[in-house]
């Protein structure tokens, strides 16, 4: 290591420190500073054990958590990035954090959260052991171009690496990725069985219309939900992959899959779930994770943190749901119609930096299976735009309520009992948890 | 009953985020006006379509891929469009749908797409992928002898040559080009556009000149009864506050 690294990081430490006496939490800010002054510091840490990565557009945070809490429960030390600071400025906080003096990060596992378009930049200056990729879908068009723009980059980092890498092999634009390098031989898909709900048409917005190894139409046997499901391109045979690791006998009522012949009871109840547990799956069949570790995480182990979190106060219950892009929010949406019962929606919809400025991902929301909604509540710096939004697709105007201000949408959301969704996109899920916490905490009955 | 005749061009192609929202909202606001709305569609291999026969022609948004992919297929109807336009129906075009009725497209690749050269416009992509038109825009249109703002969001990287009938002057934004002040192309019966958002979402007297357009275009009157727009105007109010103030 050289002088000016060993200084870089030195100060690295020590904005660390003034943050952390500052009372401040760490997140991007030092990473960001030496990244300004040093761009190669990410390769100066010497990493002394094997990384894994998750990256895609939806699910990253849960399935981290989850595959960190699997190898915590082993035994094993294991470093991770949580709370989803997943671009290179996030990961050198987190190391400048932890490392020693000379740079040295010492565990049995780096289990990392990585955004696609940073897969290329952090595994340039790191050695990777395994990336798992679970979904792409549209997310933050103005932020992140187009979706095949990402696709490609973490194609042209695939092309040169020879690691283990675990595909979503019913998503097409995850499935191609296995050929990115013809001479890997560690390719691993997985994949779930037809569930109760898959679809023969497409039902929400999705890609995946055209081969992209040949541009010929794809054919669906079934969907599951937006374009993840069964295809297959009847010209170059895209789509028949030797699958590693398969969930069956999906039973979303009762909370149970099977992966060869043994059942797991899980914590959620959406399809959208179920593929992130399929990863954490894939993960532990590669590692060898003991099956009695799998089987316990998979029935208790919970992120919360605003992923299908779950809080009540009184007689009226809420789940809160991250909603970054459509996919995320036709999720909730899909839970809330197979809820049998009347029901609320809150929608908080910012448009910060991270959120990307664009809301037009709203307009393909499917609104219109709406069922049994009593009343929504919209909320943040575009509570409007989402007002608009569910009013135009056919929803009664007068039984949609906007307060900007997100306290006073939590109390009027908590005005009336019974069962309320509240979906948050991303700058928006922390100060709606925030909000909610602080209402329950202040109306507890004495 | 008054009905609307809409042909929804590639609708399985150019959908890039929320675009198909405009046809949602031209149906909501005929709909409360005892106006009808069919849509039917137009793909890549549709045969024999009669494009004169709608009273309004819509694109949307689609990525260069998809555009290519179908630039074939809109040539092949350049005639019938063509014979459509000069009937009298109206275009509305949005970002990719606007660049190809264009002169020609050359994309981010350096690939040409030759357009159907409906209109005296051709549009040049930087060859920088990272160099986009991207952010909220305001504009400001004449719409029956009126000034009105229009609001929406922009994202392309295709820099679109002046033309002296632009659909607005911009207030926010970059319209047409990076940092230029005219934006879209607009004139008796087409408006072509880079505006998203998408555009009629958030700009209701755009939506109802359209629709009075289209359902009086056969001589006949349409009465356009005033509609709830609260949360349209609230939502104008906010984002002019922001976006407009701050010059």
């Amino acid at each position: 290591m050289g002088l000016y690294n060993f200084l870089t990081l030195q100060l690295g430490k020590l904005i660390v420190k003034v943050l952390k006496l500052l009372h401040k939490g760490a997140g991007n800010l030092p990473g960001l500073i030496l990244l300004g002054i040093n761009k190669n510091i990410l390769g100066y840490f010497k990493v002394d054990c094997p990384i894994i990565a998750v990256t895609g557009t939806n699910g990253k945070t849960s399935v981290t958590n989850f595959v960190n809490h699997i190898f915590e429960q082993s035994g094993k030390n294991v470093i991770t990035n949580k709370l989803g600071n997943n671009l290179d400025t996030g990961i050198v906080s987190l190391f400048l954090k932890l490392c020693s003096p000379t740079g040295k990060i010492h565990a049995d596992y780096l289990v990392l959260e990585i955004d696609e378009s940073h897969v290329p930049v952090i595994f340039k200056k790191l050695k990777l052991e395994t990336l798992v990729v679970l979904n792409f879908f549209r997310d933050q068009l103005d932020r992140n171009g187009e979706v095949e723009t990402l696709i490609l980059k973490v194609k042209s980092f695939l092309e040169t690496f020879e690691g283990n890498v675990i595909l979503n092999g019913d998503d097409p634009n995850v499935s191609r990725l296995g050929q990115a390098n013809p001479d890997n031989k560690n390719i691993k898909y997985f994949s779930v069985e037809k569930y109760k709900y898959a679809t023969d048409k497409i039902h929400e917005v999705g890609e995946g219309k055209f081969c992209p190894m040949c541009g010929n139409p794809l054919e669906y046997e079934y969907y599951q939900y937006s374009h993840i499901g069964r295809f297959k391109c009847s010209r170059c045979d895209f789509g028949n992959n030797d699958v590693f690791l398969r969930v069956e006998n999906v039973d979303l009522e009762n909370r149970r899959f099977t992966v060869e012949g043994r059942e797991y009871n899980i914590n959620n109840r959406s399809i959208y779930y179920v593929y992130n547990m399929a990863a954490v799956c894939a993960v532990a069949k590669l590692y060898n994770i003991d099956d009695e570790i799998l089987r316990d995480t998979l029935d208790t182990y919970e992120v919360n943190n605003g992923r299908m979190e779950r809080f009540s106060i009184g007689n009226s219950n809420a789940v809160i749901n991250l909603a970054k892009n459509p996919v995320g929010a036709n999720m909730t949406i899909r839970v809330m119609n197979e809820t049998n019962c009347e029901k609320e929606l809150m929608f908080v919809l910012n448009d910060n930096l991270a959120d990307g400025y664009d809301v037009s991902w709203i307009w393909d929301i499917n609104f219109e299976i709406f069922k049994d909604v009593q009343r929504v509540i919209t909320s943040g710096r575009r509570a409007y735009d989402i007002a608009i939004r569910i009013k135009v697709s056919g929803y009664d105007p007068s039984m949609i309520e906007v307060y900007p201000d997100l306290d006073e949408a939590v109390e009027h959301l908590f005005s009336t009992e019974g069962e309320k969704f509240i979906i948050a996109n991303y700058t928006s899920v922390q100060p709606t948890r925030t909000a909610v916490i602080n209402y329950i905490n202040n109306n507890k009955e004495q | 009953m008054k009905t609307i005749r809409i042909l929804h061009m590639y609708s399985d192609m150019l959908d890039l985020y929320g675009d198909n929202g405009n046809i949602e909202v031209l149906r909501y606001r005929a709909r409360a006006r005892g106006v009808e709305t069919v849509v039917e569609h137009h793909s890549v291999g549709t045969k024999d379509t009669d494009f004169s026969s709608y009273d309004l022609i819509y694109l949307g948004g689609g990525a260069d891929y998809e555009q290519q992919l179908l630039a074939e297929d809109l040539q092949s109807c350049r005639n019938e469009i063509m014979k459509a336009y000069e009937n009298g129906t109206f275009f509305l075009l949005i970002c990719g749908g606007y660049q190809l009725m264009g002169e020609y497209y050359k994309d981010s690749n350096n690939e040409v797409i030759k357009g159907l050269g409906l209109f005296p416009y051709h549009t040049v992509a930087s060859l920088n992928k990272g160099k986009r038109c991207i952010g909220n825009i305001i504009i400001e249109a004449e719409l029956d002898g009126m000034i009105s703002k229009i609001i929406g969001f922009e994202n392309h990287g295709g820099q679109t040559s002046a033309t002296d009938k632009a659909f607005g002057k911009v207030l926010f934004g970059n319209g047409n080009r990076f940092e230029s002040e005219d934006e879209g192309y607009f004139d008796k019966n087409v408006i072509a556009t880079y505006l998203h958002g998408p555009l009629l979402s958030k700009n209701p007297k755009l939506a109802d000149y359209i629709i009075k357009y289209c359902s009086e275009r056969d001589g006949g009157h349409i009465e356009m009864t005033p509609m709830d727009d609260a949360l349209e105007e609230k939502a104008r109010e906010v984002l002019f506050r922001r976006l407009l103030t701050r010059r």
